[in-house]
């Protein structure tokens, strides 16, 4: 009975999920060439290792670390802050619109959001460069420049999920303990040290799960690639999700699964290891 | 003082997060020559439509065909989605010892960490084998699979006291019956988050979209969008047209049900 419940469920998974999974992983060790016919040609590990030799797939890891741990910082860190400003008393009024506010872009589909964005930052049509004109600050290079590509791209990618994490934290800081901050006001500490020893140690929960979750979304940054730089300018934002679709389409079918192999077995140790990081925060 | 502070920095970063619905609304409704005397007007000369007629057909599919294949791909989806996790969810939270059960939620879980643009190479494979390569129907079975929705359901199911199914199991109803007559009549609000968070994920799906297509017959007002904004000799205000018509529906659904979708997907995300 419970077999026939569970079974369109099941063979969803299995179909798309598990079936192609282990796909991937069987063309990883296939001779590109050969990987769509019937019986493909095993080459072993050689797509890892021409992968692992390739020095724009190192570039690109590089990158694609770097991105996440700044991405994590920054998106939390911000999150976090904002949810604190909406949570304090100072704030007489007007929350319901404030929350409202960042998480609109959380359900903007993110093609549509990332195309303002990119024309945002045109150096002639955009307000960006505008507003720094009127404002007689130097120009934003935004996606057109190696330098400021990353952070333009981070700016993007922040304004779409930011808004997620800080209701993460605002269900958190719902249920804190208001008692414990306000007799700690009472025993004379100031603001920093109720952050510090009162409220962040509440808010443990909230702080793990959002770091996970931006962990695993900016190590698989995808969509903000393709719509914003294609990889550019000069391989900048040239992430590895983005440089294996490039060589899927280019019919790099070996070389392609192994490196979402490598990619799938980062993000789940990643995962894992900040999961176990958790658990041991909590005990 | 304190007071002035807290208010001017949420209003500021609400502005900041707001203003590029309004810098797009504007460029859909203001000419280029417009757009670029004054590239940060806050309201437009004239209201200029020519953009929409622009865009009245996109890559030879009408305009109305491609907001259909929307509605319809992301309709479809969400209700397969509603049913399928629900009596999935549920059988699992009834036996949880079962050893296929527990294999095929660690598949499940697994799968859904597996990088989405990463399987839906594969994904493609596997259509292909299937035949369902280009048509809707793949792209609707594809759609039909989250997290949010099982850990919403799942969580649900758990709190329903073991009594109340007991009860029902004592009276004679079958497990089908006591799915469908007591434990889903109960589970509304649920459904009602479900339906709603999963019409907006699927409406914003653009992936699995492109890579299932084999003609733009199939495609959906996101991948419109980025197949226009990536065209030669780009039309400014028509990019900003179609961006306003691909924001909206999703915009007016949250904005009609925002507690729902953010308590929903709040919920969601820390039972995972």
């Amino acid at each position: 009975m419970f077999y026939g419940l569970a079974l369109p469920f099941a063979a969803l998974t299995i179909l798309f999920g598990l079936w192609p999974i282990l796909l991937s992983i069987q063309v990883s060790f296939t001779q590109s060439a050969t990987a769509l016919r019937a019986s493909p040609t095993y080459v072993g590990l050689a797509n890892y290792h021409t992968v692992l030799a390739d020095p724009v797939f190192l570039a690109s890891l590089a990158h694609t670390l770097e991105y996440t741990l700044l991405a994590v910082v920054v998106n939390v860190g911000l999150a976090l802050a904002y949810a604190l400003l909406l949570d304090s008393p100072y704030l007489a009024r007007g929350r319901a619109f404030f929350k409202l506010a960042v998480f609109l872009p959380v359900v903007t589909p993110d093609v549509a959001g990332y195309v303002v964005w990119r024309w945002l930052y045109d150096q002639s049509f955009g307000a960006v460069n505008a507003a720094l004109k009127g404002l007689g600050l130097p120009l934003f290079g935004g996606i057109a420049a190696p330098q400021t590509a990353m952070l333009a791209v981070l700016l993007a990618e922040l304004w779409h999920h930011c808004g997620f994490y800080v209701v993460i934290f605002l269900a958190n800081l719902a249920v804190c303990e208001r008692a414990l901050s306000e007799a700690a006001a009472i025993d004379g500490a100031g603001p920093w040290q109720r952050l510090r020893y009162v409220i962040l140690p509440q808010l443990r929960p909230a702080i793990a799960i959002n770091t996970i979750y931006a962990l695993i979304q900016f190590l698989k940054t995808f969509s903000v690639v393709v719509v914003m730089t294609k990889g550019g300018p000069a391989d900048a934002t040239n992430f590895v999700s983005y440089y294996a679709w490039q060589l899927f389409d280019t019919a790099q079918y070996g070389q392609a699964t192994a490196m979402a192999t490598l990619l799938f077995g980062i993000v789940l140790v990643v995962s894992l290891l900040a999961y176990q990081g958790a658990e041991r925060g909590r005990a | 003082m304190r007071r002035a502070v807290a208010m001017g920095c949420a209003g500021l970063v609400s502005l900041v997060f707001l203003y590029p619905y309004l810098w797009m609304l504007l460029g859909a409704f203001r000419t280029t020559r417009d757009i670029l005397r004054h590239p940060l007007a806050l309201w437009p000369e004239q209201f200029d439509l020519q953009a929409f007629a622009a865009i009245a057909e996109l890559s030879g599919v009408s305009l109305l065909r491609v907001t259909m294949n929307s509605l319809g791909i992301t309709l479809a989806s969400t209700a397969l989605a509603i049913v399928i996790t629900a009596s999935g969810a549920y059988a699992l939270t009834r036996r949880p010892k079962l050893l296929a059960f527990r294999l095929l939620r660690g598949g499940f879980l697994v799968t859904m960490m597996y990088p989405a643009m990463l399987l839906v190479i594969p994904v493609y494979l596997v259509m292909y084998r299937l035949g369902l390569l280009g048509g809707t129907i793949g792209i609707v079975l594809f759609l039909a699979l989250g997290p949010v929705q099982f850990f919403l359901f799942e969580q649900f199911f758990r709190t329903i006291p073991a009594e109340v199914i007991e009860a029902a199991t004592i009276d004679g109803a079958s497990e089908l019956t006591i799915l469908w007559r007591v434990v889903m009549p109960m589970a509304t609000p649920v459904v009602a988050t479900v339906g709603i968070i999963t019409f907006l994920l699927n409406w914003a799906q653009w992936f699995p979209v492109l890579v299932i297509s084999t003609t733009p017959d199939t495609y959906t007002l996101p991948v419109a969008l980025l197949n226009l904004n990536g065209e030669l000799g780009t039309n400014f205000q028509a990019i900003m047209a179609l961006a306003v018509v691909t924001t909206l529906p999703p915009a007016v659904v949250f904005l009609l049900a925002q507690r729902s979708v953010m308590g929903g997907m709040a919920e969601g995300a820390v039972k995972g």
